[in-house]
Order: C-alpha cells, then structure tokens, then sequence
C-alpha cells in the first residue's frame, strides 16, 4: 500500500553524482522515475530498484532508495524474488538493451510469462556504451560505427515490444529519453498496473551512437488508445517504426503467485538464514 | 499590489506554478550538466553551466517571491501545459556532447533562453488577465536581457568549428 507522500523528484534523488556522458538519455529516465516517484507519492523506504550490469544499470545508485545493483543479465530474476518475497514492496528493475534481451534474454521472457507485480524499464540504446560501443541484440543490421563489426552486425535486431508480448507481458509501452515527462506519466501508470509492465525507451546514447539525436524527429506519440486485443498489438509491433510512444498494450490477467498462496515458509526461510550466518 | 489569496484555479497562479517550474527545471538541468561536464573534464563549459544554474535558481526565488501567500495548482510533472516536451528553458539532452565548446554550450544556453523568452511573451499576449499579463510580460523582459547579455559574452569568444561527436577512441578489445 502506497502511503500519499509530498515529495519533490529532486528529493528522490541520492546524493551520488551520475557518471553517464552528458547528453546521455540515461539521464532523461532517472529524472523520469524521480518525478513519477514525486507523482505517486511513493515512500522510498519501501522502494527498491534493482539492475543488472552496464550504463544504465547504475540507476538505482542515484535514486533516494533502495536499490540492488546485481549481476549481468540477473537484474529481473532479483527483482522478481523480491517482490514475492516482498509484495508490500514498489519494485522497479531497470537496465540496458545488452542487460535485458541478450546476457538476461530468458529472464525477460520468463518475466514476461509469470507477471509478477513489478515494472522493468529496459533503456534501450542499441549499444553496448561500459564497453565502448558494441553492437547489442537491438543495433540496425547496418551499423558500421563499431570497428567490431565494420560492415554492421549483419543479424536483425529484436523486437522488445513484439518479444514481450508474445512472452506474456499484460502492459507495454514505450518513451523516449527526449521527453521526459511524458515517460514520468508511463513509468507512474506501470507502476499503478497490477502486473508485470514493461517499459522500452529509447535513451539515447550521444558517444557511440550520434546519429541517434535524429530519434527526436522520428518519435512519433501514439494518439489512439492502448490496444487489448493481442492479434491486433502482435500486427503493431511486427511492422511499426519502433518509435512510437505511449501505452501499446493493456490487459488484466492474474499476476503470480496467486492470491493467498502460501510460497514462503517462515520456519523454512529462517533455517536457511541462519545458515548463512558467520 | 498584493497577490495574496489567488484563487489556486486562477490564471495567475498557473502562470506562476508554472514560471517556478519552467525555472526549477532549468536549475536542475544546467546542475546536472555541469557536473556531467566536469566529469568528463571540460571545466570551462562546466564552469558556463554551473553559471547558468546559479542564474535559474535566483529567477527561482525572484517567482517564489512573487507567490508568497498565493495558493498555486499542484502539478505532477506530466501535467504542465508545455510548447514541446520539456519546460522552455531546460536544455535537450539531445543537443549536448561532453565534447562541446563554451561557444556551443553559450549558444545553446541562448535558445534557452529565447523559448523561454517566447513562452512568457506567448502567455502575456494569450491573457486576458492584467496582473498575469503584467507578470508575464515582466518576466519575459528579462529573458530577453539574458539573452542580450549571452550575446555579448559569445561576442568575444573566437568562432569555432562544428561539434566532432564521432568518438575517435580506439574500441575496446578484450582477448
């Protein structure tokens, strides 16, 4: 249960000082989830943010929160733990394109199927940016800017919002890092959503990627509402752009574990604390 | 005159929520650039934006002045009523490299300040309200001297070549 809370987004922020390139649409996303934190009223003591390794993976380090900064492609398999484990806990996973659909591929799929009340933020930059500039499961078969892949990475990119839906997911949509406010709105709507809510935003990154500051011209803010019928959103997402935003895709269905399933057994979880202790 | 009591559904007080937002924004912005920049070791833009934080947080104060007492609309980041994306004064990130000239950081800085310049001079003239009219077009008055000043300093710096944003580092090869 969320407590009303009047906070400012720049209270949500930690005193930690993001290291990302200036320019960087990593930044457009933390300030993001700050003003939707500020928009919902969220308490950040029962907050956690969770991500993998990369870029945008250091997000929660910046946000007046908790946060687990965890292992390369495992930020959702984390996340997911702690909410069942937890249910009274906002959790938001975070990472980068690299992080969720090529080493943590299976667990966004997984994520997907199960719906488990949470949100993950994909901030999906077609780039591997920590390592210099690689191409990810998401970079244009033409990309030649790596002297890694010169000619392009010759294979065609994934399709997050098409993955995620035929994976399961209740609640797509997508932002872009050059308007932040419309993604607060997404990012306060997803964590409203009773299930698990996938939001891809393009976060530009302005070393390795320059010709991503086009991306302003072609985002395109969806005007129609978001659709329900999975024949129709798997047509959408097969042949659209990839730039459009807003709310794609809404349905309800039950999240997991059910309601009233008993999955932690207390005696059980503190056996196994205590095995932990030194 | 005293604005004390301003209906929170009145036009004055949007304006003004949303003059402190417009001026909060840009604080945030030019702060978070600045320490991007010294960051990546470019003191002198660094240095320029800091600057600029500096000046949005006295036009923050100089707007929280002017509503003392006044009941403004509470807003959520995606409730303001903008011309684009973002709150006229705040820099697109789009438009930065940690690469840039002061030259580029002032220029940019200007077009800050001239959208801000057109949002005032926009609601001013959209109003049919004298005090708002007057406020707005107050605070428009001084962009526009903001403006002329970034003029004048961008005068003396030496003209420059375009922004290179192709990164040149070798990539990084792991065996």
């Amino acid at each position: 249960m969320m407590q009303a809370i009047k906070l400012k987004a720049k209270e949500y922020k930690s005193g930690v000082k993001p290291i990302w390139c200036p320019g960087c649409g990593h930044f457009s996303v933390l300030n993001a989830i700050t003003k939707a934190m500020a928009g919902l009223g969220i308490d950040k003591d029962n907050t956690v943010l969770v991500s993998g390794i990369g870029c945008s993976s250091r997000l929660p380090a910046y946000v007046d929160s908790y946060g687990f900064h965890g292992v390369h492609g495992r930020g959702l398999a984390i996340a997911q733990g702690l909410k069942v484990a937890r249910p009274d806990l906002t959790v938001m996973a975070l990472g980068g394109d690299g992080d969720g659909f090529s080493i943590g591929g299976n667990h966004f799929i997984h994520a997907c199927r199960r719906n488990v009340n949470m949100t993950y933020i994909a901030m999906d930059n077609e780039v591997y940016g920590m390592t210099k500039g690689q191409a990810s499961p998401t970079t244009p078969m033409d990309w030649d800017h790596s002297k890694l892949t010169p000619h392009g990475p010759g294979v065609r990119p994934f399709k997050p919002a098409a993955l995620a839906l035929a994976a399961g997911a209740p609640w797509i949509a997508r932002a872009y890092s050059g308007n932040p406010n419309q993604m607060a709105k997404l990012i306060a709507e997803a964590v409203a959503h009773p299930g698990f809510s996938f939001l891809h935003v393009m976060s530009q990154c302005i070393t390795f990627c320059p010709e991503q500051t086009d991306w302003k011209a072609i985002v395109d803010e969806r005007a129609e509402p978001a659709l329900s019928d999975a024949d129709e959103a798997a047509r959408l997402f097969l042949h659209e752009s990839g730039f459009q935003t807003g709310l794609l895709y809404c349905e309800q269905r039950p999240t997991w574990p059910p309601a009233g399933a008993a999955i932690v057994d207390q005696d059980a979880l503190a056996g196994l604390a205590a095995s932990f202790r030194v | 005159m005293s604005m004390t009591g301003t209906d929170a559904g009145s036009e004055l007080a949007s304006f003004l929520a949303h003059s402190l937002e417009l001026e909060a924004e840009a604080r945030e912005r030019y702060g978070e650039l600045a320490e991007s920049m010294a960051g990546h070791r470019n003191q002198p833009v660094a240095d320029f934006f800091r600057r600029m934080a500096t000046e949005a947080e006295h036009h923050l104060q100089e707007v929280a002045e002017l509503a003392v007492g006044m009941a403004l609309p509470e807003l959520k980041a995606w409730e303001f009523d903008w011309p684009e994306a973002e709150a006229p004064e705040t820099s697109s990130y789009e438009a930065l490299h940690y690469r840039m000239s002061l030259r580029q950081a002032m220029q940019l800085a200007l077009e800050n300040e001239c959208a801000a310049e057109r949002y005032y001079r926009s609601f001013a003239s959209a109003s049919d309200d004298p005090d708002t009219v007057r406020v707005a077009t107050g605070f428009a008055d001084e962009e526009l001297q903001h403006a002329a000043e970034l003029e004048r300093m961008m005068a003396d710096l030496p003209e420059q070549a375009a922004l290179l944003r192709e990164e040149d580092d070798e990539p990084h090869m792991p065996e």
